[in-house]
């Protein structure tokens, strides 16, 4: 048998979906309102060699009188949050590690949505008077450091967040947005986070999360995205959606067996529910009253032209449980969705799926249009340079000329890049390279919004619409900056370890992450909306570290101790001057035979 | 004369060095005042005084409120209408001894009319007319109406409607027949009726009674209402958090309408209890929580008992989420209410109480469970009831748990437990009627602004703050606090004054609110403002800038400058030590040489 080393696209979902508990309530005019909760796990094969697990968690309460007040299945706190502070939409990010674009993907609604910069990010949406948007962000911050164990409470401080006007689309001028890079993450996150669930990790998908497996993740993002989504044209009928996910990246134990002729370490590694999270899924009677597993695999074999269907036989891989239905992309990598019910498998106590691999098979995630990095120029502890290096990437460049043929084609890239105050941007040193040759800056922007950051008052924000053409190669932006001076009080601990400036945001907003599949009358799971719902591409680039000139934290107390030395060497001498005229009399005294200079220097003094 | 150099000399010694060392030493102690006065943390200055003047004011002059009761007299034959009045006043200050505590009617009157049927008295201060003008119909119609009749006839004639005004009447009709049966009637209004044959110093009696011990007391012994737990928050809010607990909801899972629920039960109790707190009302249902303490099945009750004294194991904050900290910011209060479903393995759960007996209503009030939480972080606590579902056994034939919603009849029985919490915070209240007694509003919201203003919170509260910060000297107090509290004292003022005017408008115009629909409400306003007073006085120090109050303590102070006078301090002090010890030595060597000099 041949080996199978394919260049392609192999795009591998594993969802299980499980629609927990709708609870209603009539109200007085006999309207029945649900409140409905859904959670699904989705399980994906990176092309080097790891697993994506991403859990999405789903719960929705109709806006009515009683929101806020009496719940069966929404979390009271976040609904409280919501009413307290008129919050139309948030999301609140903890992540840990960085999102690997070139590998993982960057063009698919997992990467859009879920790959996040590290710490965390926050942002909000007000529906109050534009003054009084930073008193409710205020709040929100502290309201929200209290209910995850997180320092979003530095969030407060009109340094750390802005007001970003295109990056979000959702934005209705009083959004805010702030992130915190050197936030760490861990389980003290986690636990309140699951707290909103209605079972916690007690049962159902949740109880899959074993937090060694997470935190031992190559990268691992906890979001919490709430939305309000109106189901018609009455404002009343609006329903909250808070969607909270799990995004990890794991690195699967490999499982022993399978083939013999091909070296291990070509091979893909076959894993197994347990195997990820050395816990197997509970089929158990309970709040648990439906459990779907939809299982889906893409495959775009440009090369050879294999049809799916060999894929599937001959090629590749072996499920331990045979998919029920089957969804096929077709806009993007015409891919192929396997379905499974899970009713099926309900009379088996434990569900554990899992994968074996065949044979090697070599595939490469879609990528953003331009792959963004960032970095820093110059050198000491004057000035610097922030560079955005935007690579066009091959899977996109035959997208970009299939869809404009004949026309001149170009494509939208939004930048945002937050800088912090103490970091002093000379905005209008912006330069453009375009194919590495420097352009006119007019000629490829479209939009420019610029806020200058405030000495200790407000951070600068840079806001870019380019128009690129199509044939790009590479793109960079450039723009210098000096550093500034911290008061001494400003430093935070370990100073020298140098200052973060947050993450840039990339968004294609020409590009549609969502999938397209073909059967649209496939019931749909709030997952598997998402990720049919049509949106922006969006990559963030790296933190960058930034080191300052740190003064000497000692520098004060060796003030005063020198000056304290000096005080005492003059006061010293000083009084060790004035009686040293004692001395010298007593001197006199014993000399006698120094009568004659004695009574020199005391010409009234008598010795007898 | 032999002069021994190292023992005598022959001049005194100079005292110039001595001095000289001394004047540096000296001008450091001058400069310390400026250093200290420069290195001084900043206080904002605070209305200290007007503080404490203001509560001593109030001290010394407790708030009274003033009543006006009425007495009506059908079919006697008194002679003096004014005599019978004193009676009344005399028969009310032995029955009721405190009447000079605040919150008390401090200042009384009572004013009588005598209907005998062909003549009619009354007392200058009446406000009912003379004849009383339903008095037939009363008279006639008292035997036969029902009680309720009887109480909405009278609310007609009087015009005692609510909150207008507060004239308590008492209407005693003589039945003629000696032998009849005497029924005293207290009403929902600010009204009561005595029927029947009633002899004229019975009726005195019976009378002042009900003045003293219904309308001014609200039927509660001693002293009622300062020594008791009051769960009103400083804002004057309170949070009822109600929580359904499915412990195990693999065997069962029960769900409740708690909005309808709070709609037909709870609102008209909260309604009518606006003026004294804030209530708002909140529910969740929470699965999968178990509880953490053991229980032991007993094979003669055929149940799994858990004992009371277990209560802090019961309950395990951990796994319940009943938190509400968003809906309760700043001081208001939560109670936490609970309906725990035990588990299939566990059921039917009961009670025990310390004692060894079960719990009657198979729950726990806040009483036990406060002692319980003493020292836990869950101090806020309504009570909680274990339900145990009519069929104990789970059903192994169905896939998915049986759902059962808990109707309001089943949540209404499960708040006898629950009531006994809310009674704890109305004192006096009925709970199965749709609302309040008026009588017995006026009683609490006159114990509350007392509460409020006086004796623990309020006024004191604020004394008490001033104090704490005048005591810590060295307590950065900026600008901001310092005018917020200015700010607070103020509208304080503001409110105690509001409060003390309405009262005096109460009993000056007693009359014409009495007849005017428009004075509705004015007694509750008092009670209003007297929350709002309290509430700002807290609030000046709950302020979030005083929490993150920086306290500069004296050793900090001492540490920073330390090295400076340790370093400094070394070659100042001690040439003047030694420059004075050889001072001595010289003059005394001068001594003897001049003792030695006079002898010989």
């Amino acid at each position: 048998m041949a080996l199978l080393s394919r260049k392609g696209t192999l795009f591998m979902l594993f969802l299980f979906s499980i629609f927990l508990l709708s609870a209603s309530a009539s109200n007085g005019s006999g309207e029945e309102e649900e409140e409905e909760f859904w959670e699904e796990l989705l399980l994906k094969p990176l092309p080097d060699r790891k697993v994506l697990s991403h859990f999405h968690f789903q719960n929705e309460a109709p806006l009515s009188d009683s929101f806020a007040r009496h719940h069966h299945l929404f979390p009271k706190s976040i609904a409280q949050l919501v009413k307290k502070f008129h919050i139309k939409a948030m999301e609140l990010s903890f992540t840990q590690g960085r999102w690997n674009y070139e590998r993982w993907g960057g063009f698919d609604p997992i990467s859009s949505h879920n790959a996040k910069p590290p710490g965390v990010e926050l942002w909000a949406v007000f529906d109050v008077p534009p003054h009084q948007v930073d008193a409710s962000w205020k709040d929100l911050t502290h309201a929200l450091s209290g209910l995850f164990c997180a320092s979003i409470n530095f969030l407060e401080s009109s340094t750390t967040y802005s007001a970003p006007k295109w990056t979000f689309q959702s934005a209705l001028g009083s959004l805010r947005y702030g992130t915190l890079p050197r936030e760490a993450v861990c389980t003290e996150n986690l636990t309140p986070w699951l707290k909103l669930l209605p079972c916690r990790d007690k049962a159902g998908l949740s109880a899959l999360m074993d937090r060694p497996s997470i935190y031992k993740s190559f990268y691992h993002s906890q979001r919490l995205h709430l939305t309000q989504a109106k189901t018609g044209a009455d404002p009343k009928n609006s329903r909250v959606v808070l969607e909270q996910t799990l995004t990890v990246v794991l690195q699967p134990n490999i499982l022993t067996g399978g083939t013999n002729y091909v070296s291990e370490a070509k091979m893909q590694p076959s894993w197994s529910l347990s195997s990820i999270f050395g816990r197997k899924i509970n089929v158990e009677r309970g709040l648990v009253t439906q459990l779907e597993n939809l299982q889906s695999s893409t495959a775009t074999f440009a090369a050879n032209g294999t049809n799916l269907d060999d894929f599937g036989r001959n090629v590749g891989f072996e499920l331990s449980v045979n998919p029920d239905r089957v969804l096929k992309e077709v806009e993007k990598s015409s891919s192929i969705l396997y379905e499974y019910p899970i009713k099926v498998h309900k009379d088996s106590e434990q569900f554990d799926l899992g994968i074996t691999w065949k044979h090697p098979v070599i595939w490469s995630t879609p990528h953003a249009p331009l792959y963004a990095s960032r970095f820093l120029m110059g050198s000491g502890n004057e000035r610097g340079a922030i560079a955005i290096c935007m690579k066009s990437t091959e899977s996109t460049q035959g997208l970009v000329a299939a869809n404009y043929v004949d026309q001149r084609c170009n494509f939208q890239v939004n930048v945002l890049q937050i800088v912090p105050w103490y970091i002093k941007v000379y905005y209008h040193t912006l330069q453009l390279f375009v194919d590495e040759k420097p352009q006119v800056l007019t000629d490829f922007v479209e939009r420019m919004r610029v806020s200058p950051s405030e000495d200790k008052v407000s951070p600068g924000l840079m806001e870019l619409v380019l128009k690129l053409p199509c044939e790009v190669k590479s793109a960079v932006l450039n723009i210098e900056f000096d550093k500034g001076f911290l008061h001494i009080d400003e430093y935070p601990p370990d100073a020298n370890q140098g200052f973060d400036i947050p993450s840039a945001i990339i968004s294609f907003p020409d590009f549609n992450a969502g999938l397209q599949f073909s059967d649209n009358s496939i019931s749909k799971t709030p997952m598997l909306s998402k990720l049919q719902e049509r949106s922006p591409v969006i990559s963030y680039t790296e933190v960058l570290l930034v080191p300052l000139t740190t003064p000497d934290f000692s520098m004060p107390y060796n003030v005063i101790t020198i000056t304290c030395t000096v005080f005492a060497l003059y006061f010293g001498s000083l009084l060790n001057a004035l009686r040293r005229r004692v001395g010298e009399e007593e001197r006199c005294l014993n000399d006698k035979g120094n009568t004659q200079l004695f009574q020199f220097l005391h010409p009234k003094t008598q010795v007898t | 004369m032999e002069l021994d150099p190292k023992t005598m000399r022959t001049t005194k010694p100079g005292i110039k060095p001595v001095i000289l060392t001394l004047i540096v030493p000296f001008s450091f102690i001058l400069g310390f005042p400026l250093l200290w006065k420069s290195v001084e943390i900043y206080r904002s200055p605070l209305p200290f005084c007007g503080i404490e003047a203001f509560s001593s004011q109030l001290d010394s002059k407790p708030l009274h409120f003033r009543c006006q009761f009425q007495a009506m007299f059908l079919g006697f034959n008194f002679t003096a209408s004014n005599d019978v009045a004193e009676a009344i006043i005399n028969k009310m200050s032995l029955l009721n001894p405190n009447s000079s505590q605040c919150g008390n009617c401090g200042a009384y009157e009572v004013s009588v009319v005598i209907d005998s049927g062909t003549s009619c008295m009354r007392t200058e201060n009446s406000k009912a007319q003379c004849p009383f003008k339903c008095g037939e119909e009363v008279a006639f119609f008292g035997g036969k109406l029902s009680d309720e009749n009887v109480d909405e006839l009278l609310r007609g004639c009087l015009g005692n409607v609510d909150g207008g005004g507060n004239v308590y009447s008492v209407v005693v009709v003589n039945g003629g027949d000696k032998e009849a049966e005497v029924r005293a009637v207290v009403g929902k209004y600010r009204h009561a009726w005595i029927l029947g044959g009633v002899l004229e110093e019975k009726a005195l009696s019976r009378v002042a009674e009900i003045f003293a011990k219904v309308f001014m007391n609200g039927r509660s012994e001693g002293d009622s209402i300062r020594a008791k737990f009051m769960p009103v928050g400083a804002d004057g809010r309170i949070v009822l958090s109600f929580s359904l607990l499915n412990a195990e909801p693999r065997d069962w899972i029960y769900d409740w309408n708690f909005r309808e629920i709070d709609e037909i039960l709870l609102q008209p109790v909260i309604q009518s209890l606006q003026p004294i707190a804030n209530i708002t009302v909140e529910s969740q249902v929470l699965y999968h929580t178990q509880k953490s303490s053991f229980s032991y099945w007993d094979e003669v009750l055929g149940s799994h008992i858990s004992s009371t004294k277990d209560l802090p194991f019961f309950v395990d904050s951990n796994e319940w989420h009943l938190d509400t900290s968003v809906a309760a910011g700043g001081r208001s209060k939560v109670l936490q209410l609970l309906v725990y479903i035990p588990s299939a393995k566990e059921c039917p759960l009961q009670l025990e109480l310390p004692n060894g007996d079960l719990s009657n209503t198979n729950g726990f009030i806040s009483r036990v469970i406060h002692l319980a939480f003493k020292f836990s972080l869950l101090n806020m606590w309504g009570g909680g009831v274990v339900w145990n579902p009519q069929s104990c056994i789970k059903d192994l034939e169905s896939k998915d748990p049986p759902r059962h919603m808990i109707s309001t009849q089943v949540f209404l029985s499960l708040m006898n437990c629950h009531c006994l919490v809310t009674r704890q915070l109305n004192e006096v209240s009925v709970f199965h009627r749709d609302s309040h007694n008026v009588w017995e509003l006026d009683v609490l919201s006159q114990n509350h602004v007392c509460l409020n203003l006086y004796s623990l919170f309020g006024v004191s509260f604020l004394k008490f703050n001033s104090m704490q910060v005048q005591s810590l000297p060295r307590m950065i107090i900026t600008d901001e606090i310092g005018k917020q509290v200015i700010v607070n004292a103020y509208w304080m003022i503001f409110w105690l004054e509001t409060v003390v005017y309405l009262q005096v408008m109460i009993s000056l115009e007693a009359a014409k609110f009495a007849q005017s629909n428009a004075s509705a409400g004015i007694y509750d306003a008092s009670a209003v403002s007297s929350r709002q007073a309290r509430a700002l006085a807290e609030d000046s120090f709950f302020h979030p800038s005083v929490m993150s109050i920086s306290y500069y303590s004296y050793w900090h102070s001492v540490s920073i400058y330390a090295p400076y006078f340790l370093l400094v301090i070394k070659p100042v002090i001690l040439p003047v030590l030694s420059e004075w010890k050889r001072y001595k030595q010289e003059n005394m060597k001068f001594v003897a040489w001049k003792a030695k000099a006079k002898v010989t």
